[in-house]
């Protein structure tokens, strides 16, 4: 150990000095940067601390903390009732993980390993489909589920994880690049000894299929919670099912603003902590897409 | 390798040629072509679809599409109760409901047309089976099969629902909205008609406020999408080179601070750079504080600097996932060839330029698209930060307004449903050009023995 | 034993019984209600539940089960005809969705004794707010308007009577930037919003002319002044808290926040007035209703439109202020209430001052033209030199759908 240390430190002594100067400066550039980049993060989780209320402060750094806004949050039921949106957000979002992952895992395997007529024009459908403003559907799908009657009462949980997963079967992308790296000649010798296709499906490619499919799961589950205007739309009067999203977009109505500004960054803290350890735990997968892609 | 032939069955009109008289009964009554070879189980399978299908249009169908032409006629109606002293109301038609069964009821007819065609062309199926083999395949056969040569269609049938039940439906109807007069002028909210193309005319003509708001938009979102893409792009490729250089220390921990930002959830890292950029937020605060300026900056109150605030705020929220990308294929990309270039005398800005960004582009160039795309369409960066203003253009949209946000004031706020549809449809319409422009021009760019 | 069973059996019979007399003819049908969360909050007192449990126990000929949604009053003309069949019987809107909430079909015509009582009742101004061709369609619960706040320490009660008096004295934080606090200061100079009383739907939006090139100039150089800020209520408040701003306009949601930051220093003032051009002019607010209205394909009108009349009455309005601080706007109540600086204020404003807002749907082409001129002014783009034609512009583009 001592002996790296030692080659380490020789090698860096080794360097031209101007050199050693442009590596420091590197790093110092990069430093300062990362700090700009932050600010905004910085700035939330102060402003979650802060202890005057109100959307507007004279100040960068707040001049008094407190607690306060997070206890709000858990406390004051007046107009918000957070616990209760935060525990409506985390049934949709299990559900929807569950359902959406399957969906994906479905269409993408399908599109990859299996041969048919109609492979070709499905996935250029779905590009197409693809192409459409994503809310278009948006109200038109709050019609069909009063048609439905979904739209009242614990069936608009229904209504909300059919919406959100509903249409997973076209972001099958990273899954299917990631079903075109394995080797299709797993797939024949295990056909040679006489395996249907779905046996193949569940026995051999599921147990490789670990890493692409915590990667659906975790994706899924974190897009209820950034979803505002869909919920809403759903949700209408029934506050008893409301998300999240919707709760804090509501929080910077003018009638609320001043004394719920704080609250919405603590509240933006909280909700941050599950999606951002979820997406840092699942970065590594989404560079699988492209490497995989040259390497087969 | 031997590639095998998959079996997809014979065309609908073949088996009508070929077949004999139970293929074409089978067109009439279904499931009748199965019955006769004695494939029993999908025989009434055929049949009671065919009875749900008939009753329904038989029940309502009919009334619904008979509906559909006019979109209804009938107002609400109103009677004074004197004893009561108060009026009562009978419910008209809404045009809105008879628009959706219609939808409805024409997706059941084309589902209906496509049962028929597996009617034939299973009977026919069935048929060829008898003479080859004697006996047509039964019921648990069929099942088998649909576990292994046919498993496409047993795990694409749910997800494929899906997609057409809550995306492909909605869409139908909500583009349907754009041949009406569905819009709260005029008071067409509750009984509209059908007005052909009017709309489109006005959209897309040079004259009137509506065409000169349309193309001003349009303008603007072509602009933005390049700018969004290359800058994201090209900035995100920058700084995962600079991180990804060998003298660089704590390699994951710069990625992960940058990466950090894309955590937090948009809308809500969106909303708080709206209200940092105020002209009473807190940048302006701190700078003034500091006593670097005088007057607060114009970030979003001056059109060009909004402009290009979104722009560099569409920067932050799109360049973590671009520096995860390209630091994921800078890292494999194989040594050799940097190598071999160190022993030629390359310096590092000809490697870039020979090797890196070939290479890049090369494998990325699917990436780019679906990047214009999708920024096209991205609705959050612009009407959560500027909400598309400074400036108003025309008295729905603002300057920094893409289609998508317009089409969201349109509707959302407005009412204007109808003209709404049709930038959606205008949307689309522009996408799809821009796609097939960038695969005709990335086709032609991907030659592959160029590269090697 | 056996006797005590017999009195015990006698006993329950005879309750049974009475019960049974109680329950005969009371006709039992369910009510949806419709208010903004709060009004439905414990820990604020429960406004609209405790109202209605008092009315089901003052109607003993009918047992109403109630059940309630949340809608705000600004939401309700979204919600309502969106899904009538699914919508409230009763629910509170605001007066400026009343043509979107006609147009669809949505509301109850009030009639017969139900109109005299609300006549009779209310002012005058609000339930003309509620009047959509010649037909009335709900009842006020309380006022939509704005004023000012301003710290006593600084202004006297003769400083707040005109805006340049208190410029000279402290800042003043005035929305520019939001159409709806701009239209003060064109109204102040005879500009009209869909004719003189606001009910002439072909006149439109003029704002133009020489009247309204003076309003501009006058903007022009106020904005020059240094006390003079533009900013939003909800950062004036900030502004205020640390001292940077002694006087504000808003409506009454901010009314309790202010007390605390002025504490005895709390004052609340009518809309003051500006010098335009040599004449002194009072700036005008627009004001609308919120109010209780009665779906028109609810299955109990009758028991519906009493609900609202007394969701309206003069203890509900008075418990509505207690609880939640909602301007009472019943006769009556008006005079008992005029000791309270805000209801006094805010009476004085709808009675004398304000414009009552039209709902057409014309009015919806205003917001944002003005919001891009109320900045434009902020940020010194409009100067003397390009008023007029910024003005002219600017009234064009507010007639127009652009569309």
């Amino acid at each position: 150990m001592s002996r790296q240390i030692k080659a380490k430190k020789s090698a860096w002594q080794k360097k031209p000095l101007h050199k050693r100067i442009g590596i420091i400066l590197a790093h110092a550039v990069l430093a300062l940067f990362a700090f700009l980049w932050l600010i905004p993060i910085f700035w939330v989780i102060l402003t979650s601390f802060r202890a005057t209320k109100g959307s507007y402060s004279s100040t960068f750094i707040p001049t008094a903390f407190s607690l306060d806004n997070y206890i709000k949050l858990f406390t004051d039921f007046s107009v918000f009732n957070f616990p209760q949106m935060l525990l409506n957000t985390l049934i949709v979002a299990a559900a929807t993980c569950v359902l959406s992952t399957f969906f994906v895992i479905s269409v993408a395997y399908t599109l990859s390993r299996l041969r048919f007529k109609s492979r070709k024009p499905l996935m250029n459908v779905a590009m197409i489909i693809n192409l459409f403003p994503g809310f278009m559907s948006m109200i038109a799908n709050y019609y069909i589920f009063k048609m439905l009657g979904w739209t009242n009462g614990p069936l608009l949980r229904l209504a909300m994880i059919a919406v959100y997963s509903g249409g997973a079967g076209l972001g099958y992308h990273i899954a299917k690049g990631f079903f075109d790296t394995i080797p299709i000649a797993l797939d024949e010798a295990a056909m040679l000894d006489g395996c249907t296709k779905w046996n193949v499906l569940k026995k051999i490619i599921m147990p490789l299929s670990k890493p692409i499919i915590v990667f659906t799961l975790l994706n899924s589950f974190a897009g209820p919670f950034k979803d505002f205007m869909l919920a809403k739309i759903l949700c209408g009067p029934n506050k008893d099912y409301f998300t999240v999203a919707v709760g804090m977009y509501q929080m910077l109505e003018r009638e609320y603003i001043d004394q719920w500004f704080c609250s919405f960054a603590a509240a933006a803290v909280i909700i941050s902590i599950p999606v951002a350890s979820l997406f840092l735990t699942t970065q590594k997968y989404y560079s699988i897409g492209f490497s995989g892609s040259v390497k087969g | 390798m031997k590639k095998k032939a998959y079996n997809s069955g014979t065309g609908m009109l073949t088996a009508l040629r070929k077949g004999s008289l139970w293929v074409w009964l089978s067109a009439l009554i279904w499931g009748l072509g199965n019955l006769v070879k004695r494939q029993f189980v999908k025989g009434m399978l055929f049949l009671a679809a065919e009875a749900g299908v008939v009753l329904f249009t038989v029940q309502s169908g009919l009334y619904n599409l008979d509906k559909l032409t006019t979109l209804g006629i009938v107002a609400q109606q109103k009677v004074w109760n004197d004893e009561k002293s108060i009026f009562e109301y009978v419910d008209g038609d809404r045009s809105l409901n008879i628009l959706l069964y219609g939808i409805i009821t024409l997706a059941i007819v084309v589902f209906g047309l496509l049962l028929l065609r597996a009617s034939v062309k299973s009977a026919y199926s069935a048929e060829q089976s008898w003479k080859k083999h004697g006996r047509a395949p039964t019921f648990e056969q069929d099942i088998k099969a649909l576990l292994d040569e046919r498993l496409q269609f047993s795990l694409l049938s749910l997800p494929i629902l899906g997609v057409i039940a809550f995306i492909l439906l909605p869409l139908i109807f909500m583009s349907s909205m754009a041949f009406t007069n569905y819009s709260v002028l005029d008071s067409k909210l509750v009984l509209f008609d059908w007005v052909g193309l009017k709309n489109f005319a006005r959209t897309l003509s040079m004259n009137g406020s509506l065409g000169s708001t349309f193309w001003s938009v349009l303008g603007w979102t072509l602009v933005w999408a390049l700018a969004a893409t290359f800058s994201n792009y090209i900035l995100g490729m920058l700084l995962a080179l600079f991180i990804n250089w060998k003298e660089i220390r704590l390699k994951k921990f710069w990625r992960f601070t940058f990466v950090l930002t894309v955590a937090v959830p948009h809308f809500v890292t969106l909303l708080i750079m709206r209200q940092m950029l105020q002209p009473n937020g807190a940048i302006n605060v701190l700078l003034q504080n500091m006593g670097w300026i005088k007057e607060p900056l114009p970030f979003f109150t001056d059109t060009m600097w909004a402009r290009i605030t979104v722009i560099l705020i569409n920067i932050w929220v799109g360049v973590p996932y671009t520096l995860l990308q390209t630091t994921g294929i800078l890292q494999s990309i194989p040594q050799e060839l940097y190598e071999s270039a160190r022993v030629d005398g390359a310096n590092p800005f000809v490697t870039f330029f020979k090797i890196t960004l070939p290479y890049m582009l090369f494998v990325t160039t699917p990436y780019l698209i679906t990047s214009f795309t999708g920024n096209i369409n991205n609705f959050n960066v612009i009407y959560l930060t500027s909400t598309g203003m400074p400036r108003a253009v025309g008295s729905t949209a603002g300057d920094t307004d893409l289609l998508i946000t317009w089409l969201y004031k349109l509707t959302i706020d407005n009412q204007y449903y109808d003209v709404g549809a049709v930038i959606g449809i205008m949307t689309f319409v522009t996408l799809s050009i821009a796609s097939l422009l960038t695969f005709r021009f990335s086709g032609s760019y991907r030659n592959e023995e160029g590269f090697r | 034993m056996s006797k005590k069973l017999t009195a015990l059996l006698l006993a329950l019979c005879l309750l049974l019984g009475t019960t049974a007399a109680f329950a005969d003819g009371a006709e039992s049908f369910t009510l949806r209600v419709w208010t903004p969360s709060e009004d439905q909050n414990p820990d604020l007192g429960a406004w609209v539940n405790t109202l209605c449990d008092e009315f089901n126990a003052a109607h003993p000929e009918w047992d109403i089960t109630f059940e309630f949604g949340v809608s705000s009053e600004s939401d309700a003309k979204k919600l309502v005809p969106r899904d009538m069949e699914a919508a409230a019987d009763v629910f509170l809107f605001g007066s400026t969705g009343l043509e979107t909430l006609c147009q669809a079909n949505a509301l109850t015509e009030w009639g017969g004794k139900y109109m005299k009582y609300v006549q009779e009742n209310y002012p005058e101004t609000l339930v003309n707010c509620l009047i959509y061709a010649d037909g009335l369609y709900g009842v006020p619960i309380t006022t939509d308007t704005y004023f000012m706040y301003y710290d006593k320490s600084v202004f006297t009660e003769e400083d707040v009577l005109s805006l340049d008096t208190m410029l000279t004295k402290g800042k003043v934080a005035f929305p520019l930037g939001n159409g709806y606090y701009l239209a003060a200061f064109y109204l102040a100079n005879g500009c009209t919003f869909f004719g003189v009383d606001g009910k002439d739907r072909a006149a439109g939006i003029q704002l133009g002319g020489e009247k309204g090139v003076d309003v501009t100039n006058t903007l022009v150089d106020l904005v020059k002044n240094e006390n003079f800020i533009v900013a939003e209520p909800s950062d004036a408040i900030g502004m205020m808290r640390e001292g940077n701003c002694a006087a504000y306009i808003c409506g009454t949601w901010q009314a309790a926040q202010t007390k605390e930051v002025l504490g005895d220093n709390f004052g609340v003032a009518v809309l003051p007035s500006v010098m335009i051009d040599g004449v002194s002019c009072q700036l005008r607010p627009f004001t609308s209703a919120k109010a209780v209205g009665v779906k028109s394909t609810t299955e109990h009108p009758v028991a519906a439109l009493e609900l609202a009349c007394f969701l309206a009455s003069y203890d509900a309005q008075k418990a509505h202020y207690e609880k939640r601080g909602y301007v009472p706007c019943q006769n009556e109540l008006i005079k008992e209430m005029a000791n309270d600086p805000i209801c006094m204020v805010d009476a004085k404003t709808v009675s004398e001052v304000a414009l009552a807002r039209a709902s057409y749907t014309e009015f919806g082409y205003y917001w944002s033209p003005a919001e891009s001129m109320g900045n434009e002014i902020r940020d010194g783009i409009v100067t003397h030199e390009n008023a007029a034609e910024k003005t002219e512009t600017f009234t064009q583009a507010v007639n127009n759908p652009g569309i």
